[in-house]
């Protein structure tokens, strides 16, 4: 299978004091479901804000479906996050102000797309993550669960090659976090998009194909 | 696809303004005022300016202008026939006549100021109403005086309708020595009042006239008839081009426009002073909207947005607010001059006294589409800018930060 992700002596360090990340190297290919497991403060998040074009590593390099990632090019990174990158966080997701299809449609609007096709995909994605009539509710009208299911349907509508998750359980009680745990697992299968979670829990860990995990910001399995 | 992602904006703006609507009424409220405050006072300005130009049409003869002898860059320029020709063949110049003018004295020191014209252009051009008698004889000494200057010489000197004026004419001879000949003129018409120039004046043949100033080819001016009041400035403008000087009752205009024109900037400058605390109040609004907003601008920026995306979310709430302001504030601006119609007309007719008493019949204030479209723009691009610093602050958020600021 072709890679996807590569680091390559990945490092962060703040104020040359904190090492938020050191000497990561880990390669994730096409359609793996990837979970990234680690302590607090052992530099998930970091990580992944880097992988996603947000933040900039200070050694190493990124390499993202074959290209090396040029840190310094905004409008690459703007692109990259447009055309390559899903994001979904823990909680509060969405904006408040929009429907959940809204929600759903939100990133095309800085990525333009014809408006019915737009709207239409964004009917089937709410149809997909299983809330096809909550199309006109509101976030504030959606519990946390549901709320998560129309991240992930937000993450997926630019098409893109990976999706990258920050800990998308971890506000959920058990139940929920298995429901979505396994919605996201049925698109990583049908639709052979890449997933990165970052997850707390182990037995999570051990449902994806495999994890990495961190320690004080260096790869340790 | 420019105007698909402006709509799209819009939309999520809406949605945004929508969520918070009392305090972004609130906020609009700030900038409606000051939008009010200057329509109030403009369309005030604008009022008095108009029922000021009203009366003055009322009471003068508008569309009678003349034009004179000019001097541009040191060179006079005369009048000659063939700028009097030219003057005909302007547009909107429905007769016109050349005239002299003199200053005579009665053989008792009465000082009369003189026109001279030919008979044909008193009817044409200056449209008398005889009081008594009637036009000129063409050729001949005979006078027709203005209503106030005709008062004078029979209060002073007796001289009544049918009598003979003694004018003396004074002429230098040979040596240099004034010579006084004595011109009789035959009084053979009065005019009505017309309350302008010509009741001080006394009208006499051009040809007359150019004989006893012993230059048949001079010219002072030329009296011109302007088809309708709405051309005269038009017609004005023509004369200034061939290089004359225009005169008349719409002097008086241009002057009241001048004045008004400084009394209405100043008014509005001061009423805009209360515009700075409604910037103030969209300024605070918004960088608060923002800051409230840290974690979401970060999440739309990591899902795709560029700063520059950001930047037009936010003024596309701030034209909202604008909007708002704009017809909020044209409705109290509105209601506002209402107010000054009915309880201030009163008070400023009776500070302005008689000449205005046409006031009383129309409204003081005047609100015109342009005021009103003009509060408009003031209220939307006032709220863009006020929004320009909260949209940058946005625009500036790192939005790692931005996502890691908990709700
Ligand atoms: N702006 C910053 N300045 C200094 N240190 C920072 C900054 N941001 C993060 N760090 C540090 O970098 C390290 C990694 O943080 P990160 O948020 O990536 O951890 P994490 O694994 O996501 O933790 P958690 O599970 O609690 O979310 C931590 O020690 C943190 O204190
Ligand atoms: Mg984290």
């Amino acid at each position: 299978m072709e890679t996807i992700i590569e680091t390559k002596h990945l490092g962060k360090a703040y104020n040359d004091r904190v090492t938020a990340l050191a000497d990561v190297n880990f390669v994730i290919r096409k359609g793996e479901f990837v979970a990234l497991l680690g302590r607090s403060g052992s530099g998930k998040s970091t990580l992944l804000h880097i992988l996603g074009g947000l933040d900039a590593p200070t050694s190493g390099e990124v390499w993202i479906n074959g290209k090396s990632i040029d840190f310094s090019d905004r409008k690459a990174l703007i692109a990259l996050r447009r055309e390559s990158i899903g994001f979904i966080f823990q909680s509060f997701n969405l904006i408040p102000a929009l429907t959940a299809r809204e929600n759903i449609e939100y990133p095309l609007l800085f990525n333009y797309h014809d408006r019915v096709a737009r709207r239409e995909r964004a009917t089937d994605l709410l149809s997909l993550v299983g809330l096809g009539d909550r199309a006109h509710h509101y976030p504030r009208e959606m519990s946390g669960g549901e709320q998560q299911r129309v991240a992930i349907a937000r993450a997926l509508i630019g098409d893109p090659l990976i999706v990258l998750a920050d800990e998308p359980t971890g506000n959920l009680d058990s139940k929920t976090r298995d429901e979505i745990f396994s919605l996201m697992r049925q698109v990583n299968q049908e639709q052979e998009t890449t997933f990165l979670i970052v997850t707390h829990e182990r037995e999570l860990g051990r449902r994806a194909d495999r994890a990495i995990e961190l320690l004080d910001g260096r790869v340790v399995s | 696809m420019i105007f698909g992602r402006l709509f799209d904006f819009l939309k999520v703006s809406a949605h945004q303004v929508a969520r918070k609507r009392m305090r972004v009424f609130l906020t609009a409220l700030g900038i409606a005022i000051g939008v009010a405050a200057v329509i109030g006072t403009v369309s005030l300005g604008e009022g008095v300016r108009y029922q000021a130009v009203e009366a003055i049409k009322e009471q003068s003869d508008l569309t009678l202008i003349e034009a004179t002898a000019d001097i541009r860059g040191g060179a006079i320029q005369f009048i000659t026939p063939s700028k009097i020709d030219e003057l005909a063949a302007v547009q909107h110049v429905e007769a016109s006549s050349a005239v002299v003018r003199e200053a005579y004295t009665t053989k008792r020191q009465t000082y009369l100021e003189v026109v001279g014209i030919d008979p044909g252009g008193i009817e044409g051009v200056i449209r008398p109403k005889f009081l008594r008698g009637e036009n000129l004889e063409p050729g001949s000494r005979q006078a027709v005086l203005g209503h106030d200057v005709a008062e004078t010489l029979q209060r002073y000197e007796g001289v009544r309708f049918g009598d003979t004026i003694p004018i003396l004419i004074r002429r230098y001879d040979d040596d240099g020595m004034p010579v006084d000949e004595e011109v009789q003129f035959t009084l053979v018409g009065v005019l009505q009042e017309r309350d302008d120039a010509f009741d001080q004046v006394m009208l006499i043949d051009r040809r007359v006239a150019q004989d006893l100033r012993g230059d048949e080819a001079a010219f002072d001016g030329v009296l011109i008839r302007v088809d309708q009041p709405e051309e005269v400035f038009s017609v004005v403008d023509d004369v200034k081009a061939l290089g004359l000087t225009a005169k008349g009752a719409f002097q008086q205009i241009e002057s009241v426009n001048q004045l008004m024109d400084v009394v209405v900037l100043i008014l509005a400058f001061f009423a805009g002073v209360s515009l700075i605390v409604g910037v103030l109040m969209i300024v605070n609004t918004m960088v608060t909207s923002v800051f409230e907003r840290t974690r979401e601008i970060g999440i739309t920026m990591a899902i795709g947005a560029s700063p520059a995306d950001v930047v037009y979310l936010i003024l596309a709430e701030c034209f909202y607010i604008g909007l708002i302001g704009g017809v909020f504030g044209n409705l109290l601006g509105i209601a506002f001059t209402g107010a000054i119609n009915t309880f201030g007309k009163p008070f400023i007719i009776a500070q302005l006294g008689d000449t205005f008493s046409t006031f009383a019949e129309g409204d003081i204030t005047l609100i015109t589409p342009e005021i009103l479209a003009i509060g408009m723009v003031i209220a939307i691009a006032l709220s863009l800018v006020s929004g320009l610093y909260p949209a940058l602050k946005a625009a500036h958020l790192n939005p790692v930060t931005a996502i890691r600021t908990g709700v």
